[in-house]
């Protein structure tokens, strides 16, 4: 693992991450591309996108090699469909791209030719929203299924047992008892199917064969037949209600097909009646292995809009919850990929046992074993106990350094483990590029790019560490990389401690209520999966006008199919382990 | 009153009949728990504790297992053949315990005049009988699997009949070095000539490659392939429920047992203990205890094999080298003319 350079000052970037200055660019090639232009971001002309996202990832000197996130907006006048595309070399904020669509059949070229990545996000923003995407190679619903009526996001939707527009539900607490919803709300339980949808002879469609192999078969006279497998949703080793329809040939993977949204509980729309302050607490639910880490990029997003920042004492205790949430993240992980390669258990129980000990400090800081809820606007919620940072400091000093060379010297060296491992699923480094894959995904396939650097929130620039990276981009480089990841928490964690001053957490009285205004933000974390995206759009209200989680686990996704074919089925389920995705988050 | 001489022999083998299957369906139902037992220390766990707990040991747990199997629904998939669904566990079962017919326990001890055999039956192609009733059980998973007619289970029944078939060439040949030096089939008679020299020490590679088969005969861990849970849910088990599925685990780890005897006996001197202090059942239960908690060992610590690597590991390294191994044992007893 290469030590990464330090980070260049700030001046010293070039300025091509300014939306003004690439404008001017875009104007120079495509005159009639820009609409308008500001700080913010750039508003590209419906038409022209595909040639606009072209020019800006080809262009050398540009290289916006890099999708982050696709979202969308509904405006009372159009659509709006946000795009945040970086250069992964620079680094820095990313730009933001809009196109704006009419409120009546909305259809945007899609930028699937040029990002791969694309394909799922605009496929959940066709499903949310209704913007259709034309030229996407499979355009169909992803999170929500085939027999829904309306796009849940749009603001005139109205969900069934639908109660008030925002939060607090002025039915509730006027009166001070709870009545069931149902009881009272007008609408009862409105659910509608598509006019032409006979929702009670509903039976799904067969799942029909891809005849990839047809010509081979009849070539060699020899008739053979393809065998489509459901993996998931029950199934032991589908992380939870992830369902893939596989292809086989025999045993080999000819096609891998993600099917999402069995835990879908439309979390965007959720928070969007939420105030601001009831979503800590809802992004727990997110990734819920990582909660801690969830709250740090919801909180960092929200501070850069509201323009705070928490105190020192608090700024530190956020980083050690956040690497403390890394390290079991990833012990997590790799305890995983493990029992999917048939290790009974053994490894993932030795890592859960370190893991118990995060928990109970976690327990002790924030009252909350998993969903801890513990970072606020402006700080964190109570200061950490006494005694708390003492037992860090004893993990981070004499146990997880033990543990860790004692689990890298019995997994990583295991024989049976390289025979698995090496040259299955390597995923190249522009296709990881190309498909947004995030985190140590990403940096397996070795790209030197974590947002703790490229782009350093919170206090993270003060830290020395590196940003491990692999070679191959195979399933034991997602391995060793996370492994790599954990020692450099550690580091990161014995410099906190040793840095932490005493003082305030929170800038600031406590809140109930904060006052946002008005903006968009696009508010980010490495979080031990990748990069975990806030966008949200205030309109000054208590309430987030527009609320989308970038997930990194549903867009690394996007890639599986690229990773698994030509694999054994047992290769599959690890390949899919070695993604670790977490369906709360995949779904949302 | 004295019995006619033939209805004793009846009398004798339908005992010794009844004792093998309730010791070794007692025996299976305290593996469970022994398992467990073995797989929770490796795993820094307690174990069961609660059920009929005594000394930190839930004795009565693999009963409550039993009781609560027994209970479940007997769950018939719609598109299932009804007729190969129900036979592939009693297969799996009848032939898992047929094998012991054959294997000697004990020394004979004569009780009032009359020599009572601790074998069921002392066949003179002892040997060849054990492998071609290992041979059978797979056809109780090959049955089941394609009977559920689930993609799981017919997944798991293919890799089974390729694993099955493939590692039975090298499990065969491995004994034959054993069988080259005693001169006998017959299980009774190679026991005996280990009274002082077990074969391991002549046959060590023979050993390794008998040992790796069996682990992959049996489907443990590394071999697990047609139940790897991980991929194929349960494999061929998937849609069993119930009794069916305990027969299933039964077959298995009576199996266990079984290879383990043989290992017993055809290397380690089955009931023939070194010193001589204790009687020679418990040596061969030693012996099988040993190689079944090495199994267990296995099973808590290492991942599994992938399906073309165990066939390349079976037709490329254990076939070749099992070959070697015969022809080295032939050369050596031509040299010193035996």
């Amino acid at each position: 693992m290469a030590v990464n350079a330090p980070v260049a000052p700030a001046e010293l970037k070039s300025n091509l991450n300014d939306p003004l200055v690439i404008a001017e660019k875009i104007k120079a090639q495509y005159p009639t591309a820009v609409e308008a232009a500001n700080a913010q971001g750039i508003v590209v002309q419906g038409e022209q996108l595909l040639e606009v996202a072209r020019y800006l990832h080809d262009t050398p000197e540009l290289g916006f090699d890099y999708l982050h996130n696709v979202t969308s907006v509904d405006y009372p006048d159009r659509l709006e469909v946000v795009y945040h595309v970086s250069n992964l070399a620079r680094g820095g904020t990313p730009l933001t791209l809009k196109v704006n669509a009419a409120r009546q059949d909305p259809a945007v070229p899609s930028l699937v030719p040029v990002y791969r990545g694309a394909n799922f996000q605009e496929r959940e923003v066709y499903d949310m929203m209704g913007v259709r995407f034309l030229g996407h190679p499979n355009l169909r619903r992803i999170l929500l299924w085939d027999g829904f009526e309306g796009f849940p996001l749009r603001k005139d939707y109205k969900e069934p047992y639908y109660e008030d527009e925002r939060k607090p539900f002025g039915t509730r607490w006027d009166q001070g008892h709870h009545v069931i919803a149902e009881d009272r709300n007008p609408w009862h339980d409105n659910v509608k199917y598509p006019a032409s949808f006979d929702a009670v002879g509903y039976k799904p469609q067969r799942d029909t064969v891809r005849t990839v192999g047809a010509e081979d078969a009849v070539a060699t006279k020899l008739r053979t037949d393809k065998l489509v497998l459901n993996i998931g949703p029950q199934h032991p080793s589908t992380h939870g209600v992830l369902r893939l329809k596989v292809t086989l040939d025999g045993e080999t993977v000819v096609a891998a097909e993600p099917v999402l949204g069995y835990l879908h509980r439309n979390h965007e729309k959720i928070g969007e009646r939420n105030t601001y302050l009831q979503n800590i607490p809802f992004t727990d639910r997110l990734d819920y292995i990582t909660s801690m880490a969830n709250n740090l990029a919801y909180v960092v997003g929200v501070e850069k809009l509201m323009g705070i920042k928490a105190p020192e004492r608090a700024e530190y205790l956020r980083v050690i919850m956040a690497e403390l949430t890394r390290w079991i993240s990833h012990i997590a992980a790799i305890g995983f990929i493990y029992n999917d390669l048939g290790a009974f258990y053994t490894p993932l129980l030795y890592g859960l046992e370190e893991r118990e000990l995060v928990l109970d400090l976690f327990e002790a800081a924030s009252g909350s074993r998993m969903m801890c809820n513990y970072m606020r606007f402006g700080g964190v919620a109570r200061d950490v106990p006494e005694g708390f940072l003492d037992k860090v400091q004893y993990l981070v000093t004499e146990r997880f350094p033990r543990r860790m060379d004692e689990l890298e010297a019995y997994m990583v060296g295991n024989e049976l483990f390289t025979a698995r491992a090496r040259n299955i699923g390597i995923l190249p480094r522009d296709l990881a590029i190309n498909y947004s894959a995030a985190g140590p995904v990403l940096r397996a396939s070795g790209v030197k790019y974590d947002l703790r650097r490229a782009d350093p929130y919170s206090i993270y620039d003060r830290f020395e560490f590196d940003v491990p990276v692999g070679t191959v981009g195979d399933m034991h480089d997602r391995f060793t990389v996370r492994i790599a990841e954990m020692r450099e928490s550690v580091k990161i964690l014995k410099q906190a401690l040793a840095q932490i001053p005493a003082g305030e957490i929170m800038t600031g009285k406590k809140n109930y209520q904060i006052r946002v205004p008005k903006g968009e933000v696009y508010g980010r974390a490495e979080n031990p999966k990748g990069e975990l995206g806030f966008f949200m759009v205030s309109d000054g209200t208590p309430n987030p006008y527009r609320y989308h989680v970038r997930a990194p686990a549903f867009i690394n996704l996007t890639a599986l199919n690229e990773m698994v074919v030509g694999h054994k089925i047992a290769d599959l389920i690890v390949i899919l382990g070695s993604l670790d995705v977490v369906m709360g988050e995949v779904d949302r | 009153m004295t019995l006619e001489p033939w209805l004793i022999t009846v009398i004798e083998a339908l005992i010794k009949v009844l004792v093998v299957i309730v010791v070794l369906l007692t025996g299976f139902a305290y593996l469970t728990l022994v398992e467990r037992y073995v797989v929770a220390k490796i795993q820094s766990r307690v174990g069961p504790n609660r059920v009929g707990a005594a000394g930190g040991i839930a004795w009565l747990q693999p009963i409550a297992d039993a009781v609560k199997m027994i209970m479940k629904e007997d769950f018939w998939p719609a598109q299932a053949d009804k007729v190969t669904y129900t036979l592939a566990p009693g297969i799996a079962v009848a032939t898992a315990l047929l094998a012991w017919a054959v294997i000697p326990l004990n020394p004979a001890i004569t009780v009032f005049g009359y020599t009572i055999n601790f074998y069921i039956a002392d066949v003179n192609v002892a040997l060849l009988f054990l492998l071609a009733v290992g041979s059978l059980g797979i056809y109780g998973i090959v049955l089941g699997g394609w009977g559920s007619n689930n993609k799981y289970s017919m997944l798991g029944a293919l890799r089974s009949t390729a694993q099955m078939i493939s590692y039975e060439i090298s499990l065969g040949l491995a004994l034959v070095g054993v069988l080259m030096i005693s001169g006998s089939l017959s299980l009774v008679k190679i026991v005996e000539q280990q009274s002082f020299w077990w074969f391991v020490f002549f046959q060590p590679v023979g050993f390794v490659i008998y040992f790796i088969a069996a682990v992959a005969e049996v489907n443990r861990l590394p071999f697990d392939l047609p139940e790897a849970e991980t991929e194929l849910v349960a494999g061929y088990q998937t849609e069993y429920s119930s009794l069916k599925f305990a027969l299933f685990y039964m077959a298995e780890y009576i199996n266990m047992i079984t290879v383990s005897a043989i290992a017993s006996t055809m290397f380690l001197g089955g009931y023939q203990g070194p010193f001589g202090i204790l009687p020679g059942a418990h040596w061969l239960i030693l012996k099988i205890l040993f190689f079944i908690f090495v199994m267990m060992w296995m099973r808590g610590t290492l991942p599994r094999f992938r399906y073309d690597q165990l066939m390349r590991f079976g037709w490329k390294v254990l076939l070749p080298l099992a070959l070697a191994n015969i022809f080295v044992t032939a050369v050596v007893l031509v040299l010193i003319g035996k």
